[in-house]
């Protein structure tokens, strides 16, 4: 269990702990279509990424954040620069694209789990594919992760009979089966309303503070950043790099209290500005293209 | 049962909080997960250890609620009784969960459950007034656990399972092959409780009324050459029809298992072949362009376009049929099949990507099933166009079968025989579609929930 003074002091020692999932992103850049259009999405962008750390990268709709996460899970190829997780080189020169894998595992933007697998066999999917488990280990071991996260009694339920909430949650179970190294976060709480958003940034964390993974975690919504994140990485508009790098003072382990107290309201003002602004570029470009 | 004061072992102030096994216990407790230390340690200091032996009973549904309970070791069960209609609800509760929460209620508070002791168990006690009164000296603590609680209370009646019940639809455990057919049972039950049967009655009373009329009594111009209801129906239900042609006669039957059986074997093939293929041009990118222009240049021909060539190609009269019936299927099925493919969310290919899957896997795990309910849309259609197809083949070759039936009636004029042919048709046609309606509820329950809990 993670402890709140030794977080506040000194972050660095406490996160080097975990001692894998440290993510480095080297000046890396992406171009769409290059022969034609040539749209840089992402410009020189560098970012390092602490084991164990929760970053949190923000900005506005369409920015270029997703192309980042995109490299780093290998969905996408990179144009050029690096990409390292732990000192391995995922993507960089002669190998643009990384090739997707079970230690970096994404949570999609609007849920991806197979709506024809149950929620137990959903979650039982990775190890049984990877060959890693016999089909009855891996139903073994996901009764046991899925109570381990109170969701005990949506096994045998379908994803479309589960509340969208619940949801997220078996997806997120369903990726710490595979004991990833990094979680890649694409805005999973969009569609959400604030209600039960709220319910799930602290199961998100009550997770976080079980397993302990590197979290890369993609938003616009400022609260949502700040609430869960030890490091904001602000981005700019199109083409995307990290404008400004704020380190959240607040000591983890962190409840909804957090959000009342005088310094989230600094940290909340000190970076409203910054994003404002790209937010208003980014609505500006939008409006010369519409 | 043996209680003992836990304030007696909390260790001094000065010691790392984390090493008092109390303390450490509450923290891996759901309520007092996110608690600082020091107010763990005044709730440590309230609580009182127990020990049961198998068997025992910790307390009964109605007993006073005085006690909120914290597992330690062993396991505990409840039985959970819900006013007269109790059901049971097994419940078995092991080291660091918290039960017993019925002490929080206001007013005299009784249990809701009959918990026993399952294999030599510890738990911590803790009055609920005194856990109240300390939250109420510590507000903002206090409010983090009781919502956690309230959190915890909640998943104790997870509402998928009371959604089911309420629903009645049959979870799928280990009779899944039994759910099938209970669902499809069930949804009869449920059409039938509705108003669309009548619904649909009248409008065949309404329907088969004004045919009656405008041949029979008004005799409307166009209507008079039409062979009325009444002669059809004569005619279909006599023992000794006039042109040959009635229930009671074997020929009627023979004609009916002739054309099925053409449109079974067409739609088994067309299905063979057509989802295969079309599994691989929605997969495979190189693939479609080899093929895909090949099949969009032959498919919008008309099926009786190819009547010669399937004469000459095949012989006798029964393969140039089949032949002919499976075409047109078999577009439908290919096309319909791709477009399932293309229409699988990238997330979902994705997903099994990271999880592990290699291509084949994705194929199968993922592209299968994700296009199945394009497919059996497809099939429902190829189904339809094998039934189209197989009268205009049966017109031009065939001796029997029911296209044969209405083209040779015409021509030797026997007017209700016409009739009698096509209402068999559409009735064979609606039940074979019927069919694959029911085979595709069947593989795919998950859809089926989908859009029952949608309200469809």
């Amino acid at each position: 269990m993670m402890q709140g003074q030794a977080v506040s002091s000194s972050m660095g020692n406490k996160l080097s702990a975990v001692g894998r999932g440290a993510i480095r992103i080297e000046e890396v850049v992406k171009i769409y279509d290059p022969e034609g259009a040539a749209v840089m999405a992402v410009d020189h962008c560098s970012l390092d990424i602490a084991a164990g750390e929760i970053c949190m990268v923000v900005g506005p709709s369409g920015c270029g954040k997703t192309t980042l996460l995109n490299a780093i899970a290998g969905f996408h190829s990179i144009s050029s620069g690096r990409i390292y997780l732990d000192g391995e080189l995922l993507c960089g020169p002669g190998r643009p694209k990384a090739e997707p894998g079970a230690d970096r595992i994404v949570v999609f933007q609007n849920g991806a789990l197979f709506p024809w697998r149950t929620n137990l066999e959903n979650v039982a999917f990775g190890p049984i594919v990877q060959g890693k488990l016999s089909r009855k280990e891996a139903y073994e071991k996901a009764r046991g992760m899925m109570a381990d996260a109170g969701l005990s009694g949506t096994e045998h339920n379908f994803p479309g009979e589960i509340s969208s909430g619940v949801r997220r949650r078996v997806e997120i179970v369903r990726a710490l089966m595979n004991d990833p190294k990094v979680l890649l976060f694409d805005e999973p709480y969009r569609a959400l309303d604030s209600l039960t958003k709220s319910v799930m940034h602290e199961a998100l964390l009550e997770i976080y503070y079980k397993n302990k993974v590197t979290i890369f975690f993609i938003t616009h919504d400022l609260e949502e950043a700040i609430f869960l994140g030890h490091r904001l990485a602000i981005m700019t508009t199109r083409p995307c790099r990290p404008k400004k790098v704020l380190e959240v003072d607040i000591p983890h382990p962190r409840d909804y209290s957090v959000l009342t107290s005088p310094r989230f309201r600094e940290l909340m003002d000190e970076t409203l500005e910054a994003v404002h602004e790209e937010a208003r570029k980014a609505f500006e470009l939008g409006e010369k293209e519409g | 049962m043996n209680v003992s004061l836990v304030a007696e072992n909390v260790g001094t102030s000065e010691a790392p909080a984390s090493s008092d096994p109390v303390v450490a216990l509450l923290k891996r407790t759901m309520p007092f997960q996110v608690v600082s230390d020091d107010m763990l340690k005044r709730i440590a200091a309230l609580a009182r250890r127990a020990t049961y032996t198998r068997g025992e009973t910790l307390y009964r549904v109605g007993d006073r609620a005085d006690d909120i309970y914290i597992m330690v070791s062993g396991r505990v069960e409840h039985a959970l009784g819900l006013g007269s209609g109790a059901r049971t609800l097994n419940q078995v509760m092991s080291s660091g969960d918290v039960f017993g929460w019925a002490a929080f209620l206001k007013n005299v508070p009784t249990r809701l459950a009959t918990t026993t002791c399952l294999e030599q168990a510890e738990v911590l006690m803790i009055k609920g007034d005194d856990l109240i009164k300390l939250f109420e000296s510590e507000p903002a603590a206090g409010d983090v656990v009781m919502s956690r609680f309230a959190t915890m209370i909640t998943k104790d009646f997870t509402l998928p399972e009371e959604l089911a019940q309420v629903l009645n639809i049959p979870r799928r455990g280990e009779k899944a092959g039994l759910s099938g057919l209970a669902l499809t049972v069930y949804r009869a039950a449920l059409w039938l409780k509705s108003p669309k049967p009548y619904l649909m009655m009248v409008g065949f009373a309404v329907f088969l009324s004004f045919w009656y009329f405008a041949v029979e009594v008004w005799q409307l111009p166009r209507f008079k050459e039409m062979p009325g209801l009444t002669a059809v129906v004569k005619e279909w239900l006599s023992e000794d029809p006039a042109y040959g042609l009635s229930i009671y006669t074997p020929e009627y039957y023979q004609h009916i298992w002739v054309s099925v059986r053409r449109v079974a074997i067409a739609f088994a093939l067309a299905t063979g072949l057509g989802v295969p293929l079309g599994l691989f041009l929605g997969w495979s990118r190189t693939f479609r362009e080899y093929v895909f222009p090949i099949f969009e240049t032959l498919r919008p021909i008309p099926i009786l376009a190819w009547v010669p060539l399937a004469i000459i190609m095949f012989s006798g009269s029964e393969t140039p049929v089949i032949f002919l019936t499976f075409l047109a299927s078999f577009f439908a099925t290919a096309l319909n099949t791709m477009l399932g493919v293309e229409s699988i969310d990238e997330s979902y290919t994705r997903a099994a990507f990271c999880l592990g899957a290699n291509r084949w896997q994705v194929f199968r795990h993922v592209i299968v099933p994700g296009a199945m309910p394009y497919i059996f849309t497809g099939l429902q259609i190829s189904v339809g166009v094998a039934w189209f197809s197989l009268v205009a083949a049966e017109m031009v070759s065939g001796q029997f079968g029911l296209g044969y039936v209405i083209n040779t009636s015409y021509t030797m004029v026997r007017y209700p025989t016409i009739i009698i042919g096509m209402v068999t048709l559409g009735a064979v046609g609606y039940a074979t579609s019927a069919m694959v309606r029911i085979v595709g509820d069947y593989m795919m329950q998950w859809r089926v929930r989908e859009l029952a809990l949608g309200g469809q």
